[in-house]
């Protein structure tokens, strides 16, 4: 056991705490990269399904996002969750990107979405990337309200109250989008869902 | 019968997201209606997928290209010099005020004794900070990082146990019980210190690595600039691109540069460690190149006295002896003989 006086660093507590966030307000750039290692993945994720798995947009994506973080600290109250507040800028930056870029955007890359891993790659790997390759495929071909709204509830885990927060619009919107996102996936994904089925 | 199909409602039934009573009528449909109940188990199918997709790990790069991106200045910096441009001569004036304020604050910063500010550097929270005497200690999967004052940082790898002992305007000083350390110093010569169980690493002005084992020994290894490793009258000085061993009750060895061959490094440790004598002599003699005249340099003090002119003759072999260094005084440790040779081969370090 350390002794008393010994600040011991664990990684048990993951969270960033409301002094991180402090800390980031006041301008502190150590700070700041503690918020960015805790949430870079999260938000390059999203971006990359969003933009059909396009490294080179979900990176730049990824760099708006922090970048506009970084300007607009200030202005965090602690009204809602930082977390909340952090998916408004993904969100926000992945409407406009697709908005300036609506060309490339839209256009699903097959060879692209195959660059992406695969869940339990090393567990019945050729099944498991076929599998997640359609999932990819599938919610790539979602229009981006359906798509990001998708992304929040299933990659994210967020609630509807709190994808109404994100989204700006109300928890019945929210589950309209998702059960229309639902209805062409289990569409789409018929084939793959009667194979994984037979499978079990 | 009549019933009213879920259809928007349907994933926040899936999701467990519907008000209790709705949830309970949407069940008692599920129940009867065989065609919600098939989209229900279709959507949970669906859902189970997606939860599935991998999260993938951003690029390094993405933080380097938002450290290029961020603006020098905030928004508020440029408005605020906007309008010192506007203004008269007694705005400046309270500008100047101002920046003497500003001084006389990071004066007094530089000056005040700690505690230092601790970072978490591995998506971790922040951990306040570290005050005289205290100990900092990392498990197997946390980094963090203090910052030394104002005059640079100190990042703590995994497994790591070090305290605080000194933080004075004339000396910061860290105690290294276990574990890695990177040190990025910007400061005049010997003001930051880090003390392990086999010597007392002194920075020049520079960056390093130290690592100390369970055992205590360790190793150095500088990555800009000089630092020394000192213990008992045993001084060794260490320049970028090389490293130096440490051990429990023999101090620091010789230091030799990382890319000097495979043999000379064995030697050197058998010489410094193992009572290589002078077989190892031989060998570090045999394999030194030119920059490895910093490892002989070390050695000439070092060796058996009988074997001193060995060494002198192999670094004047490798690099013309400079005026003022008589072969005379070399052999004799003289001081400023030395020191004045140091200086001159250290062009080829």
């Amino acid at each position: 056991m350390a002794p008393s006086n010994t600040v011991v660093i664990s990684r048990k507590d993951q969270d960033v705490t409301p002094a991180v966030i402090d800390a980031c307000r006041r301008g502190d750039r150590d700070a700041f990269r503690v918020l960015y290692e805790a949430y870079k993945d999260k938000v390059y994720s999203i971006a990359l399904y969003f933009f059909h798995g396009d490294t080179a947009m979900a990176a730049d994506v990824t760099q708006q996002v922090f970048l506009k973080l970084m300007g607009s600290m200030a202005q965090f109250r602690g009204d809602s969750a930082f977390s909340t507040w952090l998916y408004r800028f993904v969100v926000n930056a992945c409407v406009d990107t697709t908005r300036s870029r609506s060309a490339r955007a839209d256009m699903t890359d097959p060879a692209l979405l195959d660059t992406l891993p695969a869940a339990d790659s090393l567990e019945d790997a050729l099944a498991n990337e076929h599998i997640a390759g359609s999932v990819r495929a599938a919610v790539s071909s979602l229009a981006p309200k359906l798509r990001i709204a998708i992304l929040l509830r299933y990659f994210e885990d967020l609630s509807y109250a709190e994808m109404a927060d994100v989204l700006q619009c109300s928890m019945g919107t929210v589950a309209s989008r998702l059960s229309r996102g639902h209805e062409i996936l289990a569409r789409r994904l018929a084939r793959i869902r009667n194979v994984a089925e037979k499978a079990r | 019968m009549f019933q009213k199909h879920l259809s928007d409602t349907l994933a926040a039934y899936v999701d467990g997201q519907l008000p209790p009573a709705e949830a309970g009528a949407a069940s008692a449909h599920v129940a009867e209606c065989a065609r919600c109940r098939a989209t229900v188990d279709e959507y949970q199918s669906v859902a189970g997928m997606l939860r599935g997709l991998a999260r993938v790990e951003a690029p390094a790069s993405i933080w380097i290209s938002i450290e290029q991106a961020r603006p020098n200045a905030t928004r508020h910096d440029v408005r605020r010099g906007r309008q010192i441009e506007a203004r008269t001569l007694r705005a400046w004036a309270l500008a100047a005020m101002v920046i003497m304020a500003i001084g006389a604050v990071a004066l007094w910063q530089i000056n005040r004794p700690g505690p230092y500010d601790v970072v978490r550097i591995d998506g971790g929270s922040s951990t306040g900070r570290v005050s005289i005497g205290e100990w900092i200690e990392t498990d197997a999967s946390s980094r963090t990082r203090i910052k030394i004052g104002v005059i640079g940082t100190v990042d703590i790898a995994p497994n790591t146990r070090m305290q605080l002992l000194a933080a004075q305007p004339n000396e910061h000083r860290l105690n290294l019980a276990r574990g890695v350390i990177s040190a990025q110093i910007l400061a005049p010569p010997r003001l930051f210190f880090v003390e392990t169980p086999s010597s007392t690493v002194v920075d020049l002005g520079c960056a390093y690595t130290m690592e100390v084992d369970e055992a205590g020994a360790g190793r150095l290894r500088v990555t800009s600039g000089w630092a020394s490793l000192e213990w008992d009258q045993i001084e060794s000085l260490v320049p970028a691109g090389a490293s130096c061993p440490t051990r429990p009750g023999r101090g620091p060895g010789t230091p030799a540069f990382d890319d000097a061959s495979a043999r000379l490094q064995q030697a050197l440790f058998d010489f410094d460690y193992s009572g290589g004598g002078r077989r190892a002599v031989d060998v570090v003699l045999a394999e030194a190149r030119q920059r490895d005249t910093l490892t002989l340099w070390h050695l000439l003090s070092r060796v058996e006295p009988e074997q001193r002119s060995r060494i002198f003759d192999r670094i004047a072999a490798l690099t013309p002896v400079p005026n003022g260094v008589t072969r005379e005084q070399a052999l004799a440790l003289d001081p400023a003989t030395l020191k004045l040779w140091r200086e001159e081969l250290a062009w080829t370090w």
